[in-house]
Protein backbone atom coordinates (compact mmCIF):
# COMPACT_ATOMS: atom_id res chain seq x y z
CA UNK A 1 0.00 0.00 0.00
CA UNK A 2 2.45 2.34 1.48
CA UNK A 3 4.89 1.60 -2.07
CA UNK A 4 1.86 2.24 -4.29
CA UNK A 5 0.82 5.46 -2.94
CA UNK A 6 5.00 6.51 -2.92
CA UNK A 7 4.58 5.29 -6.79
CA UNK A 8 1.45 7.45 -7.61
CA UNK A 9 3.41 10.37 -5.65
CA UNK A 10 6.21 10.33 -8.05
CA UNK A 11 4.31 9.60 -11.03
CA UNK A 12 2.57 13.20 -10.04
CA UNK A 13 5.82 14.67 -9.97
CA UNK A 14 6.87 13.43 -12.96
CA UNK A 15 3.73 14.40 -14.88
CA UNK A 16 3.85 17.94 -13.27
CA UNK A 17 8.02 18.30 -14.18
CA UNK A 18 6.96 17.16 -17.70
CA UNK A 19 4.30 19.33 -18.44
CA UNK A 20 6.39 22.26 -17.38
CA UNK A 21 8.74 21.32 -19.02
CA UNK A 22 6.58 21.44 -22.34
CA UNK A 23 4.69 24.76 -21.48
CA UNK A 24 8.48 26.21 -21.38
CA UNK A 25 9.57 24.56 -24.52
CA UNK A 26 6.37 25.73 -25.96
CA UNK A 27 6.69 29.53 -24.88
CA UNK A 28 10.59 29.78 -25.77
CA UNK A 29 10.07 27.84 -29.26
CA UNK A 30 7.02 29.81 -30.13
CA UNK A 31 8.90 33.28 -29.72
CA UNK A 32 12.39 31.87 -31.86
CA UNK A 33 9.69 31.32 -34.57
CA UNK A 34 8.64 34.24 -34.84
CA UNK A 35 9.75 36.37 -38.14
CA UNK A 36 6.66 38.91 -39.35
CA UNK A 37 5.35 40.91 -37.01
CA UNK A 38 2.97 43.89 -37.26
CA UNK A 39 3.05 45.83 -34.42
CA UNK A 40 -0.08 48.47 -32.70
CA UNK A 41 -0.03 51.09 -30.47
CA UNK A 42 -3.18 52.26 -28.56
CA UNK A 43 -1.82 54.47 -25.86
CA UNK A 44 -1.52 58.01 -27.39
CA UNK A 45 -5.03 58.91 -27.79
CA UNK A 46 -5.40 61.06 -24.42
CA UNK A 47 -3.44 62.46 -21.61
CA UNK A 48 -4.67 61.97 -17.85
CA UNK A 49 -3.95 65.44 -15.72
CA UNK A 50 -4.39 63.55 -12.36
CA UNK A 51 -3.83 65.54 -8.78
CA UNK A 52 -3.52 63.24 -5.71
CA UNK A 53 -2.48 63.62 -2.03
CA UNK A 54 -3.84 66.73 -0.78
CA UNK A 55 -6.88 67.75 -2.83
CA UNK A 56 -10.36 69.18 -2.54
CA UNK A 57 -12.95 66.83 -2.48
CA UNK A 58 -14.73 65.98 -6.08
CA UNK A 59 -11.41 66.37 -7.84
CA UNK A 60 -11.75 63.57 -9.61
CA UNK A 61 -9.09 64.16 -12.32
CA UNK A 62 -9.32 64.82 -16.13
CA UNK A 63 -7.86 63.68 -18.98
CA UNK A 64 -7.80 65.35 -22.91
CA UNK A 65 -7.84 63.97 -26.36
CA UNK A 66 -4.09 64.25 -27.79
CA UNK A 67 -4.51 61.74 -30.92
CA UNK A 68 -3.34 64.74 -32.96
CA UNK A 69 -0.13 64.69 -31.38
CA UNK A 70 0.51 61.31 -32.99
CA UNK A 71 2.31 59.69 -30.62
CA UNK A 72 1.29 56.21 -31.41
CA UNK A 73 2.43 56.96 -35.23
CA UNK A 74 6.09 57.83 -33.15
CA UNK A 75 5.66 54.23 -30.93
CA UNK A 76 5.27 52.31 -33.92
CA UNK A 77 7.90 54.17 -35.56
CA UNK A 78 10.77 53.37 -33.02
CA UNK A 79 9.31 49.87 -32.59
CA UNK A 80 9.69 49.50 -35.97
CA UNK A 81 13.36 50.39 -36.24
CA UNK A 82 14.38 48.92 -32.84
CA UNK A 83 12.63 45.42 -34.07
CA UNK A 84 13.65 46.09 -37.95
CA UNK A 85 17.07 43.99 -37.28
CA UNK A 86 15.70 40.98 -35.70
CA UNK A 87 12.39 40.57 -37.77
CA UNK A 88 10.31 41.70 -40.67
CA UNK A 89 7.68 44.33 -39.25
CA UNK A 90 5.14 44.96 -41.40
CA UNK A 91 2.46 47.57 -41.10
CA UNK A 92 -0.85 46.82 -39.79
CA UNK A 93 -4.34 48.64 -39.61
CA UNK A 94 -6.77 48.98 -36.41
CA UNK A 95 -9.40 50.69 -34.79
CA UNK A 96 -7.06 52.11 -32.43
CA UNK A 97 -9.90 53.39 -30.30
CA UNK A 98 -11.22 49.76 -30.00
CA UNK A 99 -7.87 49.08 -28.40
CA UNK A 100 -7.61 52.07 -26.09
CA UNK A 101 -11.23 51.45 -24.94
CA UNK A 102 -10.12 48.41 -23.00
CA UNK A 103 -9.73 48.01 -19.51
CA UNK A 104 -8.77 45.74 -16.98
CA UNK A 105 -11.97 44.93 -14.43
CA UNK A 106 -12.06 46.03 -10.97
CA UNK A 107 -12.49 42.73 -9.91
CA UNK A 108 -9.04 41.15 -9.68
CA UNK A 109 -10.07 37.32 -10.28
CA UNK A 110 -12.02 38.56 -13.18
CA UNK A 111 -9.01 38.84 -14.97
CA UNK A 112 -7.31 35.82 -14.02
CA UNK A 113 -10.53 34.15 -15.14
CA UNK A 114 -11.59 35.56 -18.83
CA UNK A 115 -9.74 35.30 -21.73
CA UNK A 116 -7.47 38.70 -22.60
CA UNK A 117 -9.71 41.06 -24.51
CA UNK A 118 -6.91 42.26 -26.92
CA UNK A 119 -6.24 38.63 -28.43
CA UNK A 120 -10.00 38.76 -30.08
CA UNK A 121 -9.57 42.41 -31.19
CA UNK A 122 -6.24 41.34 -32.92
CA UNK A 123 -7.98 38.92 -34.74
CA UNK A 124 -11.21 40.35 -35.36
CA UNK A 125 -9.42 43.76 -36.00
CA UNK A 126 -6.12 43.97 -37.34
CA UNK A 127 -5.65 43.17 -41.09
CA UNK A 128 -3.79 42.10 -42.81
CA UNK A 129 -3.88 38.67 -40.47
CA UNK A 130 -1.78 35.72 -40.89
CA UNK A 131 1.71 37.77 -39.59
CA UNK A 132 3.51 35.17 -36.79
CA UNK A 133 3.06 37.75 -34.12
CA UNK A 134 0.92 40.85 -33.42
CA UNK A 135 3.01 43.43 -30.88
CA UNK A 136 0.13 45.05 -29.12
CA UNK A 137 1.33 47.74 -27.25
CA UNK A 138 -1.18 49.76 -24.57
CA UNK A 139 -2.07 51.71 -21.57
CA UNK A 140 -1.17 50.15 -18.12
CA UNK A 141 -1.83 51.47 -14.71
CA UNK A 142 -0.61 52.56 -11.20
CA UNK A 143 -2.09 53.43 -8.30
CA UNK A 144 -1.05 57.06 -7.04
CA UNK A 145 -1.50 57.84 -3.63
CA UNK A 146 -4.35 56.01 -1.76
CA UNK A 147 -7.22 56.72 -3.87
CA UNK A 148 -6.52 57.38 -7.45
CA UNK A 149 -5.31 55.40 -10.32
CA UNK A 150 -3.83 57.07 -13.41
CA UNK A 151 -2.97 55.03 -16.80
CA UNK A 152 -1.09 55.67 -19.72
CA UNK A 153 0.10 59.09 -20.65
CA UNK A 154 0.08 62.06 -18.66
CA UNK A 155 1.20 64.65 -16.06
CA UNK A 156 -0.01 63.84 -12.29
CA UNK A 157 0.34 66.05 -9.20
CA UNK A 158 0.77 65.38 -5.60
CA UNK A 159 0.29 67.76 -3.40
CA UNK A 160 1.35 67.78 0.59
CA UNK A 161 0.84 70.28 3.00
CA UNK A 162 4.35 72.33 2.10
CA UNK A 163 4.87 71.50 -1.51
CA UNK A 164 3.95 70.17 -4.63
CA UNK A 165 5.51 67.59 -6.86
CA UNK A 166 5.29 67.13 -10.51
CA UNK A 167 5.41 63.77 -12.22
CA UNK A 168 5.28 62.73 -16.12
CA UNK A 169 4.17 59.04 -16.94
CA UNK A 170 3.95 56.88 -19.74
CA UNK A 171 2.46 53.57 -18.13
CA UNK A 172 2.12 51.12 -20.76
CA UNK A 173 2.30 47.46 -21.51
CA UNK A 174 3.43 45.28 -24.16
CA UNK A 175 1.78 41.58 -25.40
CA UNK A 176 2.66 39.33 -28.21
CA UNK A 177 -0.39 37.35 -29.56
CA UNK A 178 0.73 34.65 -31.81
CA UNK A 179 -0.56 35.09 -34.96
CA UNK A 180 -2.13 32.08 -35.90
CA UNK A 181 -3.88 31.08 -32.52
CA UNK A 182 -3.80 33.97 -31.29
CA UNK A 183 -2.65 33.21 -27.89
CA UNK A 184 -0.65 35.64 -25.75
CA UNK A 185 2.48 34.55 -26.01
CA UNK A 186 4.43 36.85 -23.76
CA UNK A 187 2.76 40.13 -21.70
CA UNK A 188 5.12 42.46 -20.00
CA UNK A 189 4.36 45.82 -18.16
CA UNK A 190 7.19 48.46 -18.54
CA UNK A 191 8.93 48.96 -15.58
CA UNK A 192 9.91 51.49 -13.88
CA UNK A 193 13.52 54.06 -14.97
CA UNK A 194 14.98 54.04 -11.36
CA UNK A 195 13.96 53.48 -7.90
CA UNK A 196 15.37 56.85 -6.76
CA UNK A 197 12.30 58.62 -6.59
CA UNK A 198 9.96 58.35 -3.48
CA UNK A 199 6.97 59.33 -5.16
CA UNK A 200 6.77 55.94 -7.36
CA UNK A 201 4.45 54.52 -10.50
CA UNK A 202 4.80 50.97 -11.09
CA UNK A 203 5.70 52.31 -15.01
CA UNK A 204 8.01 54.45 -16.48
CA UNK A 205 7.93 58.43 -15.09
CA UNK A 206 9.90 61.30 -14.05
CA UNK A 207 9.84 64.59 -12.51
CA UNK A 208 8.49 67.83 -13.94
CA UNK A 209 8.15 70.79 -12.65
CA UNK A 210 5.11 72.03 -13.91
CA UNK A 211 1.72 72.04 -11.92
CA UNK A 212 -1.61 71.57 -13.19
CA UNK A 213 -3.70 74.01 -12.67
CA UNK A 214 -6.92 75.27 -14.23
CA UNK A 215 -8.74 73.77 -16.87
CA UNK A 216 -7.72 71.28 -19.04
CA UNK A 217 -8.10 72.78 -22.51
CA UNK A 218 -5.20 75.54 -21.33
CA UNK B 1 2.89 72.60 -24.06
CA UNK B 2 2.90 69.97 -27.04
CA UNK B 3 6.94 70.39 -27.17
CA UNK B 4 7.42 70.38 -23.77
CA UNK B 5 5.35 67.37 -23.10
CA UNK B 6 6.90 65.67 -26.22
CA UNK B 7 10.50 66.30 -24.40
CA UNK B 8 9.47 64.90 -21.45
CA UNK B 9 7.75 62.39 -23.03
CA UNK B 10 10.76 61.21 -25.41
CA UNK B 11 13.06 61.33 -22.55
CA UNK B 12 11.13 58.83 -20.60
CA UNK B 13 11.24 56.15 -24.07
CA UNK B 14 14.81 57.47 -24.50
CA UNK B 15 16.09 56.08 -21.72
CA UNK B 16 17.74 52.65 -22.42
CA UNK B 17 16.71 49.64 -21.04
CA UNK B 18 20.13 49.00 -18.75
CA UNK B 19 19.10 52.28 -16.72
CA UNK B 20 16.14 50.37 -15.79
CA UNK B 21 15.30 50.98 -12.15
CA UNK B 22 18.45 49.28 -10.06
CA UNK B 23 17.85 46.20 -8.52
CA UNK B 24 19.78 43.90 -5.58
CA UNK B 25 20.18 40.65 -7.73
CA UNK B 26 18.06 39.02 -10.84
CA UNK B 27 16.04 35.47 -10.58
CA UNK B 28 15.90 33.07 -13.57
CA UNK B 29 12.67 33.23 -15.13
CA UNK B 30 10.60 30.32 -13.58
CA UNK B 31 10.51 27.19 -16.09
CA UNK B 32 6.52 27.05 -16.69
CA UNK B 33 3.41 29.47 -15.97
CA UNK B 34 1.07 28.16 -13.37
CA UNK B 35 -1.97 29.05 -16.05
CA UNK B 36 -4.89 31.59 -14.76
CA UNK B 37 -1.78 33.67 -12.91
CA UNK B 38 0.34 36.59 -14.05
CA UNK B 39 3.40 35.81 -14.91
CA UNK B 40 5.83 36.26 -11.58
CA UNK B 41 8.40 38.42 -14.32
CA UNK B 42 9.37 41.80 -13.80
CA UNK B 43 10.97 44.19 -10.94
CA UNK B 44 9.56 43.36 -7.47
CA UNK B 45 10.22 44.97 -4.30
CA UNK B 46 10.83 43.62 -0.97
CA UNK B 47 10.77 45.51 2.13
CA UNK B 48 12.16 44.09 5.51
CA UNK B 49 12.50 45.23 8.87
CA UNK B 50 11.99 44.90 12.74
CA UNK B 51 9.44 46.56 14.96
CA UNK B 52 8.44 46.86 18.43
CA UNK B 53 4.76 47.12 20.12
CA UNK B 54 4.07 48.03 23.45
CA UNK B 55 0.67 46.58 24.48
CA UNK B 56 -1.53 45.37 27.16
CA UNK B 57 -0.66 42.11 28.37
CA UNK B 58 -4.47 40.80 27.77
CA UNK B 59 -7.47 42.97 26.56
CA UNK B 60 -8.19 44.71 29.70
CA UNK B 61 -5.50 44.57 31.48
CA UNK B 62 -3.53 47.67 33.38
CA UNK B 63 -0.26 46.23 32.88
CA UNK B 64 1.69 46.21 29.61
CA UNK B 65 4.52 44.44 27.59
CA UNK B 66 6.40 44.73 24.91
CA UNK B 67 6.63 42.76 21.76
CA UNK B 68 8.64 42.59 18.69
CA UNK B 69 6.71 42.61 15.22
CA UNK B 70 8.93 41.31 11.78
CA UNK B 71 7.94 43.35 9.54
CA UNK B 72 7.83 41.59 5.34
CA UNK B 73 5.95 42.92 2.26
CA UNK B 74 6.38 41.84 -1.45
CA UNK B 75 4.94 43.73 -4.18
CA UNK B 76 5.50 44.84 -7.54
CA UNK B 77 8.41 47.07 -8.36
CA UNK B 78 6.76 50.89 -7.98
CA UNK B 79 3.18 50.12 -6.91
CA UNK B 80 2.64 52.31 -3.82
CA UNK B 81 2.53 50.85 -0.66
CA UNK B 82 -1.07 51.55 0.14
CA UNK B 83 -1.72 52.85 3.69
CA UNK B 84 -2.21 50.90 6.59
CA UNK B 85 -3.58 51.24 9.63
CA UNK B 86 -1.90 49.66 12.79
CA UNK B 87 -5.04 47.78 13.80
CA UNK B 88 -5.78 46.49 10.13
CA UNK B 89 -6.15 43.31 10.12
CA UNK B 90 -4.36 41.48 7.20
CA UNK B 91 -6.58 41.77 4.01
CA UNK B 92 -6.60 41.22 0.33
CA UNK B 93 -8.13 44.07 -2.19
CA UNK B 94 -9.71 41.54 -4.62
CA UNK B 95 -11.97 44.35 -5.79
CA UNK B 96 -10.06 47.90 -6.45
CA UNK B 97 -11.37 50.79 -8.40
CA UNK B 98 -8.79 53.19 -6.58
CA UNK B 99 -10.90 55.42 -4.02
CA UNK B 100 -13.29 51.82 -3.43
CA UNK B 101 -11.39 48.27 -2.48
CA UNK B 102 -12.82 45.11 -0.65
CA UNK B 103 -11.86 41.82 -0.08
CA UNK B 104 -11.58 39.37 2.49
CA UNK B 105 -9.68 39.95 6.03
CA UNK B 106 -8.20 37.99 8.67
CA UNK B 107 -7.35 38.27 11.97
CA UNK B 108 -5.33 36.47 14.42
CA UNK B 109 -5.71 36.43 18.48
CA UNK B 110 -3.56 35.14 20.29
CA UNK B 111 -4.51 32.29 22.89
CA UNK B 112 -5.00 33.71 26.76
CA UNK B 113 -3.42 31.84 29.37
CA UNK B 114 -4.46 32.21 32.75
CA UNK B 115 -1.32 30.83 34.57
CA UNK B 116 0.35 33.69 32.86
CA UNK B 117 -0.37 36.96 34.52
CA UNK B 118 -1.50 37.16 38.18
CA UNK B 119 -4.90 38.39 36.92
CA UNK B 120 -6.01 35.87 35.12
CA UNK B 121 -5.87 33.34 37.94
CA UNK B 122 -8.87 30.83 37.89
CA UNK B 123 -10.48 32.10 34.93
CA UNK B 124 -9.20 29.27 32.73
CA UNK B 125 -7.68 29.48 29.59
CA UNK B 126 -9.14 31.33 26.21
CA UNK B 127 -7.23 29.22 22.95
CA UNK B 128 -5.90 31.29 20.09
CA UNK B 129 -9.03 32.77 17.67
CA UNK B 130 -8.87 33.00 13.81
CA UNK B 131 -11.24 35.44 12.94
CA UNK B 132 -12.06 35.56 8.84
CA UNK B 133 -14.44 37.70 7.13
CA UNK B 134 -14.66 40.87 4.95
CA UNK B 135 -13.21 44.35 4.07
CA UNK B 136 -14.34 47.54 2.85
CA UNK B 137 -12.55 50.65 2.26
CA UNK B 138 -13.47 54.23 0.98
CA UNK B 139 -11.27 57.27 -0.28
CA UNK B 140 -13.46 59.86 -0.67
CA UNK B 141 -10.20 62.16 -1.24
CA UNK B 142 -6.79 61.04 -1.22
CA UNK B 143 -6.30 61.98 2.53
CA UNK B 144 -9.27 60.38 3.65
CA UNK B 145 -9.81 56.95 4.48
CA UNK B 146 -13.00 55.06 5.87
CA UNK B 147 -12.55 51.78 6.43
CA UNK B 148 -14.79 48.69 7.92
CA UNK B 149 -14.28 45.13 8.94
CA UNK B 150 -16.84 42.46 10.10
CA UNK B 151 -15.60 39.02 10.69
CA UNK B 152 -16.65 35.73 12.55
CA UNK B 153 -14.32 33.99 14.68
CA UNK B 154 -13.62 30.20 14.75
CA UNK B 155 -11.35 28.63 17.97
CA UNK B 156 -10.95 31.18 21.35
CA UNK B 157 -14.45 32.84 20.19
CA UNK B 158 -17.00 31.91 17.78
CA UNK B 159 -18.86 35.30 17.82
CA UNK B 160 -18.71 38.14 15.39
CA UNK B 161 -16.98 41.30 15.61
CA UNK B 162 -17.38 44.79 13.43
CA UNK B 163 -14.50 47.67 13.40
CA UNK B 164 -15.01 50.99 12.00
CA UNK B 165 -12.28 53.32 11.98
CA UNK B 166 -11.92 56.49 10.17
CA UNK B 167 -8.16 57.94 9.32
CA UNK B 168 -7.31 61.38 7.83
CA UNK B 169 -3.72 61.19 6.07
CA UNK B 170 -1.60 64.32 5.67
CA UNK B 171 1.57 64.43 3.85
CA UNK B 172 3.68 67.06 4.91
CA UNK B 173 5.79 66.63 2.56
CA UNK B 174 6.61 63.86 -0.04
CA UNK B 175 8.38 61.78 2.58
CA UNK B 176 6.76 62.54 5.97
CA UNK B 177 3.18 61.58 6.58
CA UNK B 178 0.67 61.80 9.65
CA UNK B 179 -2.31 59.94 9.79
CA UNK B 180 -4.97 60.22 12.59
CA UNK B 181 -8.63 59.04 13.24
CA UNK B 182 -11.41 57.95 15.77
CA UNK B 183 -12.00 53.94 15.64
CA UNK B 184 -15.06 51.72 16.80
CA UNK B 185 -15.46 48.26 17.54
CA UNK B 186 -18.71 46.22 18.10
CA UNK B 187 -18.68 42.52 19.27
CA UNK B 188 -21.39 39.84 19.41
CA UNK B 189 -21.95 37.86 23.01
CA UNK B 190 -19.77 35.09 21.42
CA UNK B 191 -16.98 37.27 20.82
CA UNK B 192 -17.22 38.90 24.50
CA UNK B 193 -18.27 36.18 26.79
CA UNK B 194 -15.20 34.38 26.84
CA UNK B 195 -12.93 37.02 27.41
CA UNK B 196 -14.89 39.22 30.38
CA UNK B 197 -17.59 36.80 31.66
CA UNK B 198 -16.72 34.72 34.93
CA UNK B 199 -18.86 31.89 35.69
CA UNK B 200 -19.67 30.25 38.92
CA UNK B 201 -16.33 27.82 38.89
CA UNK B 202 -14.20 30.37 37.69
CA UNK B 203 -15.75 32.90 40.85
CA UNK B 204 -14.69 30.72 42.92
CA UNK B 205 -11.37 29.91 41.71
CA UNK B 206 -10.58 33.75 40.91
CA UNK B 207 -12.58 35.52 43.93
CA UNK B 208 -14.02 37.75 41.51
CA UNK B 209 -18.34 38.03 41.29
CA UNK B 210 -19.86 36.10 38.79
CA UNK B 211 -20.68 37.98 35.55
CA UNK B 212 -22.65 37.44 32.44
CA UNK B 213 -20.69 39.53 29.81
CA UNK B 214 -23.30 40.59 26.44
CA UNK B 215 -22.37 41.77 23.24
CA UNK B 216 -22.83 45.35 21.91
CA UNK B 217 -20.26 48.38 21.65
CA UNK B 218 -17.11 47.28 22.45
CA UNK B 219 -14.46 50.13 22.63
CA UNK B 220 -14.12 53.67 20.87
CA UNK B 221 -10.84 55.07 20.76
CA UNK B 222 -8.60 56.85 18.58
CA UNK B 223 -5.16 56.02 17.14
CA UNK B 224 -2.37 58.52 14.92
CA UNK B 225 0.72 57.61 13.40
CA UNK B 226 3.79 58.86 11.53
CA UNK B 227 5.71 57.44 8.86
CA UNK B 228 9.11 59.55 7.46
CA UNK B 229 10.66 57.82 4.24
CA UNK B 230 14.08 58.88 4.92
CA UNK B 231 15.48 57.72 1.27
CA UNK B 232 14.04 55.13 -1.25
CA UNK B 233 15.18 52.30 1.06
CA UNK B 234 14.81 53.37 4.84
CA UNK B 235 11.25 53.96 6.81
CA UNK B 236 10.93 54.61 10.00
CA UNK B 237 7.17 54.83 11.13
CA UNK B 238 5.85 55.12 15.30
CA UNK B 239 2.18 54.75 16.20
CA UNK B 240 -0.47 55.24 19.71
CA UNK B 241 -4.01 53.24 19.62
CA UNK B 242 -5.77 54.24 22.42
CA UNK B 243 -9.02 52.19 23.19
CA UNK B 244 -11.69 52.60 25.83
CA UNK B 245 -13.33 49.77 26.73
CA UNK B 246 -17.58 50.32 26.61
CA UNK B 247 -20.50 48.41 27.55
CA UNK B 248 -19.80 44.90 28.96
CA UNK B 249 -16.77 44.62 28.24
CA UNK B 250 -15.75 47.71 30.71
CA UNK B 251 -18.22 46.46 33.43
CA UNK B 252 -16.35 43.16 33.70
CA UNK B 253 -14.95 42.48 37.09
CA UNK B 254 -11.60 41.47 35.20
CA UNK B 255 -11.26 44.88 33.96
CA UNK B 256 -13.08 46.98 37.07
CA UNK B 257 -11.13 45.16 39.93
CA UNK B 258 -7.63 44.21 38.53
CA UNK B 259 -7.55 46.09 34.99
CA UNK B 260 -8.32 49.18 33.51
CA UNK B 261 -10.57 49.93 30.56
CA UNK B 262 -8.18 52.20 29.04
CA UNK B 263 -5.61 50.14 27.11
CA UNK B 264 -2.84 51.79 24.61
CA UNK B 265 -0.56 50.68 22.20
CA UNK B 266 2.51 52.27 21.37
CA UNK B 267 5.08 50.75 18.65
CA UNK B 268 7.86 52.00 15.90
CA UNK B 269 9.40 49.99 13.87
CA UNK B 270 12.21 50.79 10.52
CA UNK B 271 12.32 49.05 7.29
CA UNK B 272 14.35 48.40 4.60
CA UNK B 273 13.45 48.23 0.92
CA UNK B 274 15.08 46.63 -2.07
CA UNK B 275 14.06 45.66 -5.73
CA UNK B 276 14.74 42.43 -7.30
CA UNK B 277 14.20 41.07 -10.77
CA UNK B 278 12.76 37.44 -11.74
CA UNK B 279 13.77 37.65 -15.76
Amino acid sequence: MRRRVILCVVCAIACVVLGAAAAFETRTTRLQAIKTVGIVSAIGEEMSLTQAGLVVLGNAGQSVSISAWGLDELIVQQATKLLGGRFRVQAVSYRRAAFAAIRDSAVAPVNLLRSDPFKELVRSDVTPQGLDAYIVITRARSKLGNGRIVEGVGLAQYRTLLADYGLIHALYEIRVIEGKSFDVIEKRAAAPLDNTGTMRLAGPSGPVDATIDGPASS
Amino acid sequence: MLRTFLAAFGAILAIPHSASAQTAFTLPAPPFDVPMLPSPSGNWTVMVGIGGEYTPDFVGSKNGKFLPIPIFTIRRAGSVDQFRGPRDSASIALFDVGYFRAGPAFKYVASRKSDKYSELTGLGDVKAAYELGGFVEYFPVDWLRLRSELRQGMGGHTGTVADVSADVIVPLIQRLTISAGPRFTWKSTKATAPYFSVDAAQSLASGLPMYDAKGGAHSVGFGSQISYRINPQWEVHAYVEYEKLLGNAADSPLVKLRGSSNQTTVGLGASYSFDFRIR
